[in-house]
């Protein structure tokens, strides 16, 4: 059985539609990453799989851990153990990150152990993301992630905007998250990861990687093949791929 | 008879025995039950027992900063023998230690009146405490409290004031502060139990070099109903004046007003009002008025009214809170002012206040 399987999501935001039929699949253990230029529906995704309010799941399924978790709330989808690292995290004025990671998880120990990890212990005593740096945020994002412990963690962007010594940083923490030093069949969390520079893939290695345009999920191969193919030529080539799977549509 | 006193619903207003404190000073409905001090160079004393002693106070301290005839509240007050406490710190005493003083409530349907005079002398320094509520079985009452304070140059007063009154009771707290010469006078205020209705606009007086800072945290639950704020007048050059509030309506009404004014050179003004609103029910209504006469000052304000914001609210329940958490985080997020200036002591009684109440309402 599959961890997630998704079966013809379609999702819409402000009276739009941005997610236009998406099957997915991801087993126990594995890393998946998802490709895609602005605007594709990327985060919108995400945020459908975490539940967050203001994405309304139009049509299909999302079963987690085989339970169709798609009229879930969100609390409820994180209690079965799904996590969100923001692509763009609000700050919350008057919350101390350390109230927030004990409000998480009462184990204090656990908080000191991971924010020293993060290099993030100074920022215990601030405001969640108040007057955070773009790298900041997104530290304090996996550090949450890692004091919560999902076992399907979806990282929305997690190292544009962070420079190189906090993005090693970062894949370290998400190392430990995965398990990544175990063999695969040992390793018990899964991830999405969405990039737009794939720099993170210099530092965690993925199993699979997608292409998500116009909100579709076209075709999906090794990661290193589908990264130099975009790097080469841009995502041209994904824009025929789409042309003809919305031909596709169109006859079927 | 010895009196009932409900030293539970004391505690709740951060009238603690348990807390080292310089003296204490108790009055349930009309009575006094306690005046006391343990520091040289402190003095305390039931008002009339000062006026008695010291023409001092009688003649130049009593109505003084407040009319006697400002209103119906000052006029019931002065027609009547005093009620309250004389606070008195000799010049260079300074005492970092809070003093505590409790007003409760007990009889129901009875209105309580207290006149309470604060006099520090030049460059000494006090923190004061008043926690004021009613007996767990009292729900009906009034309470009108005139308090006149006189800050000498360089001298320094924290004063926090702690409301825990019932549904049906009134309150009119009169304050009027003449701040000295280079004094700093820093008023904390918070009142988030229910209320029929409280009325409240001290007005501080602030000499050259001198500051006032009024922090209010006002939590207005249904039918209840604030009128509440501040006033600081900059009469001296380079005199300073903060005025911050944050109110929550949780289907209350809560009127916050807030007026800076200053015609001298090198004054500087803040103020900010936030307000956030919890039901469809409530109402804030936030006035910011600022008044300036000369060209070499700076006055400013912010504010706002809004509601939690649906963006926050999900983020925070993606990482495993349930509604009622998250809401709870942030509402007690927004109620924390970082106060400078205060005692830890007094920090963590007004944080208690506002965790309990807080998680109580959930
Ligand atoms: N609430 C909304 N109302 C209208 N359009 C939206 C809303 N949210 C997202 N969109 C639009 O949907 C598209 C996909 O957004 P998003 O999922 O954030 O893309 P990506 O993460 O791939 O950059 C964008 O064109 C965006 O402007
Ligand atoms: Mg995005």
């Amino acid at each position: 059985m599959a961890l997630l399987e998704i079966k013809g999501l379609r999702a819409s935001s402000g009276g739009r539609e941005i997610l236009k039929g998406i099957d997915f699949t991801l087993e126990e253990g594995r890393t998946a990453v998802i490709f895609g230029p602005n605007g594709s529906g990327k985060s919108t995704f995400l945020g459908s799989i975490v539940g967050l309010p203001k994405y309304d799941i139009t049509k299909g399924n999302i079963l987690f851990k085989g339970k169709d978790i798609t009229g879930m709330s969100t609390y409820e989808r994180t209690q079965l153990g799904i996590g969100l690292a923001f692509q763009y995290p609000p700050s919350i004025k008057g919350v101390r990150l350390r109230t927030l990671l004990d409000t998480m998880n009462p184990d204090k120990e656990a908080i000191d152990h991971t924010s020293e990890i993060l290099d993030m212990s100074p920022y215990l005593d601030r405001d969640v993301n108040v007057g955070f740096s773009g790298g900041e945020r997104k530290k304090s994002e996996i550090l949450q992630l890692m004091v919560q412990m999902p076992d399907l963690l979806l990282l929305d962007e997690p190292e544009s905007g962070v420079d190189i010594e906090n993005i090693s940083l970062i894949a370290d923490a998400l190392k430990i998250i995965l398990e990544k030093d175990k063999p695969i069949k040992k390793r018990r969390r899964s991830a999405i990861i969405i990039t737009h520079t794939g720099f993170i893939l210099d530092y965690i290695r993925a199993d699979k990687a997608y292409v998500m345009m116009d909100g579709r999920i076209l075709g999906c191969g090794s990661p290193s093949e589908i990264f130099e193919e975009i790097r080469a030529r841009g995502y041209k080539e994904c824009q025929k791929c789409l042309e003809e799977a919305k031909k596709e549509n169109h006859a079927a | 008879m010895q009196p009932k006193v409900d030293k539970d619903r004391l505690l709740d207003v951060g009238y603690d025995p348990g807390i080292a404190s310089c003296g204490r000073f108790l009055v349930l409905d009309h009575s006094i039950l306690e005046a006391s001090h343990g520091i040289k160079g402190l003095e305390v004393l039931p008002l009339a027992d000062a006026m008695d002693n010291y023409p001092h106070v009688r003649d130049n301290l009593v109505f003084r900063l407040i009319e006697k005839d400002k209103n119906e509240f000052t006029k019931t007050a002065s027609n009547l023998p005093p009620v309250g406490y004389y606070i008195k710190v000799e010049p260079g005493v300074k005492i970092d230690m809070p003093f505590q003083a409790g007003f409760l409530l007990e009889s129901a349907g009875a209105t309580q009146v207290i006149h309470n005079i604060i006099e520090l002398g030049e460059n000494s320094e006090a923190h004061i405490i008043n926690g004021c509520t009613t007996s767990q079985e009292t729900h009906k009452g009034r309470h009108i409290g005139i308090t006149e304070t006189y800050l000498g140059r360089d001298a320094a007063l924290g004063y926090t004031m702690i409301h825990n009154w019932a549904r049906d009771v009134d309150v009119y707290p009169i304050g009027a502060i003449l701040v000295g010469e280079n004094a700093r006078y820093i008023s904390n205020y918070a009142a988030m139990t229910s209320v029929k209705k409280t009325v409240s606009y001290p007005v501080a007086r602030v000499m050259a070099g001198g500051s006032a800072r009024f922090y209010s945290i006002i939590y207005s639950r249904r039918d209840s109903y604030f009128d509440t704020g501040a006033k600081v007048m900059l009469e001296g050059d380079a005199s300073s004046g903060e005025i911050i509030s944050r109110v929550v309506s949780d289907g209350g009404a809560a009127i916050s007003r807030q007026m800076i004014s200053g015609s001298s050179p090198g004054s500087l003004g803040h103020m900010e009002c936030s307000g956030l609103l919890l039901g469809n029910k409530g109402v804030i209504h936030s006035i910011p008025e600022l008044k300036g006469g000369h060209q070499d000052i700076d006055l400013s304000h912010e504010a706002s009214v809004g509601r939690i914001s649906k963006e926050d609210l999900s983020y925070l329940m993606t990482r495993g809170l349930t509604d009622d958490e998250a809401r709870s985080l942030i509402i007690r997020g927004f109620l924390d002012i970082k106060i400078k200036g205060i005692p830890y002591t007094i920090q963590q009684i007004i944080d208690e206040v506002v965790d309990r109440s807080v998680s109580g309402s959930m």
